[in-house]
């Protein structure tokens, strides 16, 4: 402060020194205004405009020195000072920026480097009039000298986001207390934060509303030769045997005309294909690729280009992503060897469930019977090579209700028997229904389909109408299919009221080691020295299988409806067979999500993973563990955990490899056995940086524009003319008001006027 | 023993011979048994109808009949194990109690079927003026309606395009509807009379004014009609229609 005293004053501003509030000021001005008014009116019947126009005058005069007099208007002298105020230097230091300005030239952050030591002297003159502030950005922005990111080399940065470093130097150091005069951006424009779509207008505010000029200067000029997968456009779930497209778009620069082929691959094998023909001066082209999901699950995908000869990054080459495959509705096969109450109900049951797509073929007559000619039925062939054959793997399941394969010896039923094995086994779903053309009845001892059976259906054992009562075994009183009821009391209970049943195939448990439980079992028929088995299930190879050695599973539904219980149990027990069958996933005890289904590079792989009990409830406490499995079958990652009290482990599995994953996760549940999950997770080859090796020049163009500042581009320009906001003038020493008011001429004009007007009036005859 | 008295049971073991009798291990419960309906009136004025209906489905389809219908009363426990009624009737029959009523629509609800056949031919008078005033307490929020000849009924196992039975009362079938399935089906036209066959083989009554061909016609709608109580829709399902409409045009 000492220092200015002694200062010239170098400003000045007019001040008024009356010591009366506003609201008087206002009164007095109304005061004047008034008495200018009532002359006017006073003077309407003038006729003589010379007259009145010198009356009115004379008072407007009066008044305005009156009120002149009243204000004491005074000059108010100021020592004042201009603000130093800051030049952000923002310099981009973002992975893209490792690729050359131009095709074979020296990388970008090298030709910032050469800029910032060449710009040196030009930055240092601005030093007098402003402070520089530099800044290294990429995501965010940072403080940083300018010498060395002018050394910096490399740039590391995952991401670019202009946008939140303009903001973050608008913001500064909290210490200086500056006001931001122009920002001076250094980079290559490849941005993949707000600016991505480029200026649009919502961008375009936002960029105004930082208040000063942003200076660019673009490095890079050419986008070197590469050819990059930049997108895949899919929804994130797909249905089962519906084809999908999945739309690649690829850019290419460089290259002149020649061929590309473009993959989609599912876990290693090519699934779908298509040729690309690369022209010269087109840089998009959008690749449909389209195949139909043969089975449900999560999968992970993958578009590949050949890497070509020259290209600045082959990384980019590729691109994987998430797909889940759901079936729409669960497609079942019906077949019955002959109309029956069985199948009546059971046909009933699945057509009315709006989630089941139910195809039936029954055999309404048979070789022996004789119905008349055949024009006159409505009968057609069993169109047994479509549907046993051709189209079985169409089907989530299978439901043989009694039924024989051996007497249509034209149908040759035996020929597909083999098929529908392996369609079990790889992943499909078959139940075989009681009756007497079923298990050792219908022959299947020693077949091919016997093999996945989930009970012996030996030769021999036959049948019984002895009528009986089920009763569950202990793994039916924990399994879903036979869940009639929550908790286990419940449910013994809601079996025991249900009516009893009058017959069934005899047939064999298998043993444990085959995957075979039995379920429900008829604890007065006794087969080869054990309760006969009513209804069992099997894990075989991929799929499952059903058996259900009674017809009449109806009396469940219709004849307890009669005894007052209604269908329920029938319907519940159906459901939960089919929802078994095709494994639905609110019927697996193990599932296994990935937070996210693809992941950058560098970055953890998050798991959950929901373990429930054998009573289908959460399993607190379980041991769970999870691995990242390559397509070749190697394990890239492992974790493991230990169920919360919701059955819930979180895992996280230390940053993998780029690439394609199965994620395979394993439960040890108490009192039960080991439960195994898979899902699917991608990691990025590449991040957002390095899948695009253009650089973008015109954004930076427009962003200059959109703010008033200068643009140029290196390496042709240097440093360009840079605006910058004018500073601030801030106050900073002594002030000193002079009046100019008190002349004695104001009060003599004033009195002047009054006088000449009390003349006037009085010789004109207005007073 | 008189020469014709020998004859009539050599014919009655031929006949026993040829009905369908196979031995079923498994019982009974999954055959086509039919309870016919006893009420106060003459329940059962075609003693032989079903009999024959079950002979000539055994040897027809591949539907599994057991020979004879089961008496029902509707009062009583048991009725949900005959998922097929048969209600006849010669001449008017006293109204069902109540309970009765109750239980047949429970029956009907859960997916039961119910064949009625005019006996005696009747319209307005007699066992149709009874049924239907039955058949409106049974289900009044689905009144008697013809049944479409488009309707699945007619093409469940044989085509059919034409009414058959003892007389020709009504050159139509009726029924009434539940959740989209036919759960009543009214013939006033004797079907009864048309099956019924003495135990020397002969045919109990003559049908007129079509004869053999009316017969032959009648035991199509009763194949059909039980085609129908067991496999519902299912000659409506997608894959048949192509065979179904070569065949019809």
């Amino acid at each position: 402060m000492s220092s200015s005293v002694g200062a010239p004053y170098n400003d000045w501003r007019l001040a008024f020194l009356a010591p009366w509030p506003r609201p008087v000021l206002a009164l007095l001005a109304l005061a004047a205004l008034a008495a200018v008014v009532l002359a006017w009116l006073g003077l309407r019947g003038e006729a003589r405009a010379g007259r009145r126009a010198a009356l009115i005058a004379l008072r407007c005069v009066a008044a305005l020195a009156a009120l002149f007099l009243a204000l004491e208007p005074a000059l108010q002298l100021l020592q004042t000072a201009r603000v130093k105020n800051r030049l952000a230097v923002l310099v981009d230091r973002s992975r893209s920026m490792n690729f050359p300005v131009e095709p074979g030239g020296e990388p970008r952050a090298e030709a910032v480097g050469r800029f910032l030591v060449d710009s040196k002297a030009d930055l240092e003159r601005l030093g007098s009039e402003v402070a520089l502030e530099g800044y290294g950005f990429d995501r965010d922005a940072w403080p940083a000298d300018l010498s060395a990111l002018a050394r910096a080399g490399a740039a590391p940065g995952g991401h670019t986001d202009i946008l939140a470093a303009l903001r973050a130097a608008a913001g500064g150091s909290s210490s200086s207390g500056r006001r931001l005069a122009g920002v001076l951006l250094i980079s290559d424009g490849a941005d993949n934060g707000a600016l991505a779509d480029g200026v649009v207008p919502q961008v375009r505010a936002e960029l105004r509303a930082l208040g000063v000029p942003v200076n660019t200067v673009a490095v890079g000029t050419e986008a070197p030769r590469d050819l990059a997968v930049e997108r895949v456009a899919v929804d994130d779930f797909a249905f089962v045997r519906s084809t999908l497209t999945v739309e690649a778009t690829l850019r290419a620069r460089g290259f002149g005309s020649e061929d590309v082929k473009v993959v989609l691959r599912r876990e290693g094998a090519v699934v779908a294909q298509a040729n690309v023909r690369l022209e010269p001066g087109k840089e998009l082209y959008t690749v449909p690729l389209s195949f139909a999901p043969d089975t449900t699950g999560t999968f992970v995908l993958t578009v590949a280009t050949p890497v070509l000869p020259g290209e600045a990054v082959a990384e980019n080459n590729s691109r994987s992503f998430v797909l889940r495959v759901i079936r729409d509705r669960v497609r079942v096969l019906l077949v019955a060897g002959r109309p029956s109450w069985d199948e009546r109900f059971l046909r009933g049951l699945l057509k009315q469930d709006p989630n089941v797509d139910l195809v039936s073929f029954f055999i309404l007559r048979t070789s022996g019977d004789n119905p008349g000619p055949q024009e006159e039925l409505s009968l057609i062939p069993f169109p047994v090579a479509e549907i046993l054959g051709e189209q079985l793997r169409t089907f989530d399941a299978v439901l043989f209700v009694n039924f024989a394969y051996q007497p249509y010896r034209a149908l040759d039923i035996e020929h597909y028997l083999p098929n529908l094995r392996e369609y079990v086994k790889g992943g499909g779903a078959f139940a075989m229904v009681g009756g007497d053309q079923s298990f050792g009845e219908g022959h299947y001892a020693g077949t091919p389909l016997a093999e996945v059976l989930a009970v012996d259906a030996a030769e021999g054992l036959g049948a019984t109408a002895e009528p009986f009562r089920p009763r569950l075994t202990p793994e039916g009183r924990r399994h879903p299919v036979t869940a009639l009821a929550a908790g286990e009391g419940p449910n013994e209970a809601a079996w025991s009221a249900l009516p009893a049943l009058p017959g069934l195939n005899l047939t064999l448990p298998l043993p444990a080691a085959s995957g075979a439980r039995v379920l429900l079992e008829a604890p007065s028929i006794v087969a080869n020295g054990a309760p006969a088995a009513v209804v069992a299930v099997r894990e075989v190879g991929a799929g499952r299988t059903l058996a259900v050695t009674t017809d009449s599973s109806w009396y469940w539904g219709f004849v307890a409806a009669e005894e007052g219980q209604g269908n329920r149990a029938y319907q519940r027990f159906w459901n939960n067979a089919l929802r078994w069958l095709v494994r639905d996933p609110e019927l697996t005890p193990l599932q296994v999500q990935p937070d996210r289904p693809t992941v950058d590079p560098g970055e953890p792989v998050g798991l959950s993973v929901a373990v429930r009990g054998p009573d289908y409830g959460p399993a607190p406490g379980s041991k769970v563990s999870a691995e990242l499995v390559s397509d070749e079958g190697k394990v890239v990652g492992h974790a493991e955990g230990v169920a919360g009290p919701d059955g819930v482990a979180r895992l996280e599995i230390p940053s993998p490899p780029p690439g394609a994953y199965k994620v395979a996760a394993q439960a040890e549940r108490a009192g039960a056995g080991a439960e195994r999950a898979t899902s699917a997770v991608s990691v990025r080859s590449t991040g957002p940086e390095d899948s695009d090796a253009a650089p973008r020049p015109e954004l930076l163009r427009e962003v200059a524009e959109a703010t008033g500042g200068a643009f140029a581009t290196l390496p042709r320009h240097g440093l360009p003319a840079l605006r910058l906001a004018d500073p601030e003038v801030v106050e900073v020493g002594r002030r000193k008001d002079v009046p100019i008011w008190n002349r004695w001429w104001y009060l003599a004009l004033l009195t002047a006027a009054l006088g000449a007007e009390w003349v006037l009036r009085r010789r004109w005859g207005h007073w | 023993m008189r020469r014709r008295t020998l004859l009539k049971m050599a014919a009655l073991g031929a006949g026993a011979l040829a009905l369908p009798r196979p031995v079923r291990a498994m019982g009974d419960a999954s055959r086509l048994t039919i309870g016919q309906i006893e009420h106060g009136g003459r329940w059962n004025p075609r003693p032989a109808a079903l009999r024959r209906l079950s002979w000539e489905l055994t040897q027809r389809t591949s539907i599994e009949a057991a020979g004879d219908a089961i008496p029902v009363r509707l009062g009583r426990p048991g009725i949900h194990r005959l998922p097929m009624l048969y209600l006849a009737g010669d001449g008017a029959l006293p109204p069902f109690a109540e309970t009765e009523i109750a239980a047949l629509r429970r029956h009907l609800q859960y997916g039961g079927f119910l064949l009625v056949d005019a006996a005696d031919g009747s319209d307005g008078t007699g066992f149709d003026a009874s049924v239907r005033r039955e058949l409106q307490r049974l289900l009044p929020a689905s009144p008697l309606g013809r049944i479409p000849r488009e309707h699945v009924l007619y093409k469940s196992f044989y085509l059919l395009d034409h009414q058959g039975g003892r007389v020709l009362t009504k050159p139509w079938l009726e029924g009434q509807v539940l959740s989209g399935r036919l759960a009543v089906v009214y013939s006033q036209n004797d079907l009864g009379g048309a099956w019924a066959r003495g135990p020397l083989g002969e045919w109990e009554y003559e049908c007129t004014p079509g004869g053999d061909s009316q017969r032959e016609t009648a035991f199509r709608i009763g194949i059909n009609v039980a085609m129908y109580a067991l496999c519902t829709d299912y000659k409506d399902d997608a894959v048949h229609l192509p065979f179904i409409l070569k065949r019809r045009s």
